[in-house]
């Protein structure tokens, strides 16, 4: 199987000196391309940090991550803004769609920077829309829709650039368990179509489904097999 | 992204966010509206104040009077040379042709008779030019020729004034009047030159050209004067062209000075009153001016404080849009296009509300209003540059967001 991410001893430090506190304390992680990864552990055992760092969203104190073979430590800012449009989806627990933009203007807004014209944009949107089963809602606001479909509509907006990798920090926290787990049978789907998914989630039931779990505990990854003490 | 689709995302935003849009733009819409309302209300004035020198004989006029030098003590020979004559007059002319137009004059005051009524007036001799050189029009009758001057005949051509005054609602033309006892007839009338700056003004500054009476220069020399003086009061004359102003006014003063051995006259010049003028109106211009930028400046405090008060309402947005693959250069740019969007509308509204007040500070002054390109100009520059400094630090603040930070803010 190829390889898409490599981590090698990362660390990540918050603060410094005598208040420093260290998040990531050396992972070695490595992810497939179709992989279907849960990332599991306790609050703050550091798993939004590695989450993060995989995301392009932060970066390292020390260690090497290669996405695609290229070493993503010396990327410029603009070339991590970039590589986050092209290569990564997000979902969040909290859905973050912008409250005044449609569900349309949402999902085609990581093209909009990907700089699509607006034709094309507006295409693949409703496609990608069609995919979660929200093309009538298109239109509609986040505030008028329910707590699913707000999901379902970040799942359109993660998914609508063809991203190398999705990943999902709680994406049923915020839901009922029937919705949730619409969404998780919705990953279901995506892993199927060969989709990279990493979902980070300190729920059992949801870390069951994907084909892999990783314990993360004080900021280091437990050998598998191993209970995580949560 | 496309600066049209950056344009697009700013109006959306402002289309979302309405009732902050209005308060944020209510200083540049006051600030646009006074300086709007100054460039208008000079407008409206210089448009006035043209117009006023347009019918009087335009901008280039320019005059010599005597003014002799008081505590000089001169001899008898000096004296013979000063003062304005007609040979002054004719050497202008032949000297250069800066002036396209020189008409001699003297003014006197003399009894006039017309009838039964008699009264002391001033009587003006002209040269026939002073006609076009004043744009003066005829009510009726003619004014005086050069066949006048020629014959030195004994015609006299009536403000419409000073026609009402001696004959009263009758046609003067063909009559005759008696000035300081010799016998002149009325061969014009010229039409009444009116001119109020303001509506509602009772002076009118042409009325002088209604109170003359006008009689050919060399009539004038043989009836009233002793052979041979040829003196006059003062030289009218007529600029070419504004482009030989300095040069022409330098010369007339350097001829006439050595035509008479000493500075024993005075300029008058329209052109130098203007440009005087014109720096003085600035002076006001610029007062005025100052208080708009003030307000515009004020308008763009406003606009950073309501950008920068919002900025932790939208600090999750732009998470989300740096999540989602925005650079900071394409927030910063977001942002500050909104803030130029936003300005430039504040701009628009102020230009209407600036017209509205330069319509209705005219109409207390009773003035007519003139609008010029300027306006429309200076409104949406100025503006666009307020949204543009103002809006630079909230966009580079929101541009540096860490995503991270933005993400997890609650």
């Amino acid at each position: 199987m190829k390889t898409l991410m490599q981590l090698e001893g990362i660390t990540k430090v918050y603060g410094e000196g005598d208040l420093s506190v260290e998040a990531l304390r050396g992972v070695n992680l490595e992810v497939g391309v179709g992989d279907y990864l849960a990332v599991m552990g306790p609050s703050g055992s550091g798993k939004s940090t590695l989450m993060h760092i995989l995301g392009l969203l932060d970066s390292p104190t020390a260690g090497s991550y290669l996405l695609d073979g290229e070493e993503v430590a010396s990327f410029s800012r603009r070339k991590l803004a970039h590589l986050r449009n092209q290569k990564i989806g997000f979902i969040f627990q909290n859905f973050n769609l912008l409250p005044k933009a449609s569900l349309l203007r949402n999902v085609e807004l990581p093209l909009l920077y990907g700089g699509m014209g607006r034709k094309e944009r507006r295409q693949l949107a409703y496609e990608a829309l069609a995919k979660v089963g929200l093309a009538d809602r298109a239109r509609h606001r986040p505030n008028e829709l329910s707590g699913g479909e707000r999901q379902r509509g970040a799942i359109a907006r993660a998914l609508v650039g063809r991203p190398a990798v999705i990943m999902a920090d709680e994406p049923t926290g915020n839901l009922d368990q029937q919705t949730g787990i619409e969404i998780l049978e919705l990953f279901d789907e995506l892993r199927a179509g060969g989709q990279t998914l990493i979902i980070v989630t300190h729920d059992p039931s949801i870390a069951a489904r994907a084909r892999e779990t990783i314990r993360i505990v004080d900021g280091l990854i437990l050998p598998n097999g191993q209970k995580a003490a949560a | 992204m496309n600066p049209a689709q950056f344009l697009r995302e700013g109006f959306v935003e402002i289309r979302e966010h309405l009732g902050r849009t209005v308060l944020q733009t209510l200083g540049v819409i006051l600030g646009v509206a006074s300086v709007v309302a100054t460039l208008g209300m000079t407008a409206s004035m210089d448009a006035r104040r043209d117009q006023y020198f347009r019918e009087s004989g335009g901008t280039l006029l320019m005059g010599v009077y005597n003014q002799p030098p008081g505590e000089l003590e001169l001899t008898a020979r000096q004296r013979a040379k000063t003062g304005l004559k007609l040979e002054d007059a004719a050497a202008i002319r032949d000297t250069f042709d800066g002036f396209d137009l020189v008409v001699a004059e003297i003014n006197r005051n003399h009894m006039v008779r017309a009838g039964a009524t008699g009264e002391s007036y001033r009587i003006t001799a002209f040269e026939p030019e002073f006609k076009e050189m004043r744009n003066l029009h005829m009510g009726s009758g003619r004014y005086i020729t050069a066949h006048d001057m020629e014959t030195a005949a004994a015609v006299v051509v009536l403000g419409s004034t000073r026609a009402r005054e001696l004959f009263g609602t009758a046609d003067p033309v063909g009559k005759a009047v008696n000035i300081d006892g010799r016998a002149y007839t009325v061969v014009g009338v010229t039409k009444e030159m009116v001119f109020y700056f303001q509506r509602s003004d009772t002076y009118n500054p042409h009325e002088w050209l209604n109170r003359l009476i006008v009689v050919p220069i060399t009539s004038y020399m043989k009836r009233h004067q002793e052979p041979g003086a040829e003196r006059i009061d003062e030289l009218n004359l007529r600029l070419r062209s504004p482009e030989v102003h300095k040069e022409s006014r330098d010369a007339l003063e350097q001829l006439l000075r050595s035509r008479h051995g000493i500075e024993d006259f005075g300029v008058w010049d329209r052109k130098e009153r203007i440009d005087q003028g014109e720096s003085e109106g600035k002076i006001y211009n610029i007062t005025f001016l100052a208080c708009g930028i003030i307000s515009l400046l004020v308008g763009g405090i406003v606009i950073t404080n309501i950008m920068l008060a919002s900025f932790t309402e939208r600090m999750r947005e732009v998470g989300v849009r740096k999540a989602l693959g925005a650079t900071g250069w394409q927030v910063f740019v977001q942002f500050l296009i909104e803030a130029i969007v936003v300005t430039v509308l504040g701009g628009a509204v102020g230009l209407a509300l600036g017209i509205v007040f330069t319509w209705g500070i005219m109409n207390v002054m009773q003035m007519d209003m003139t609008l010029t390109p300027l306006m429309v100009m200076v409104a949406v520059l100025s503006a666009a540059v307020v949204g543009f400094f103002f809006g630079l630090y909230p966009a580079v603040r929101a541009s540096r967001l860490d995503p991270v930070v933005a993400l997890r803010y609650e």
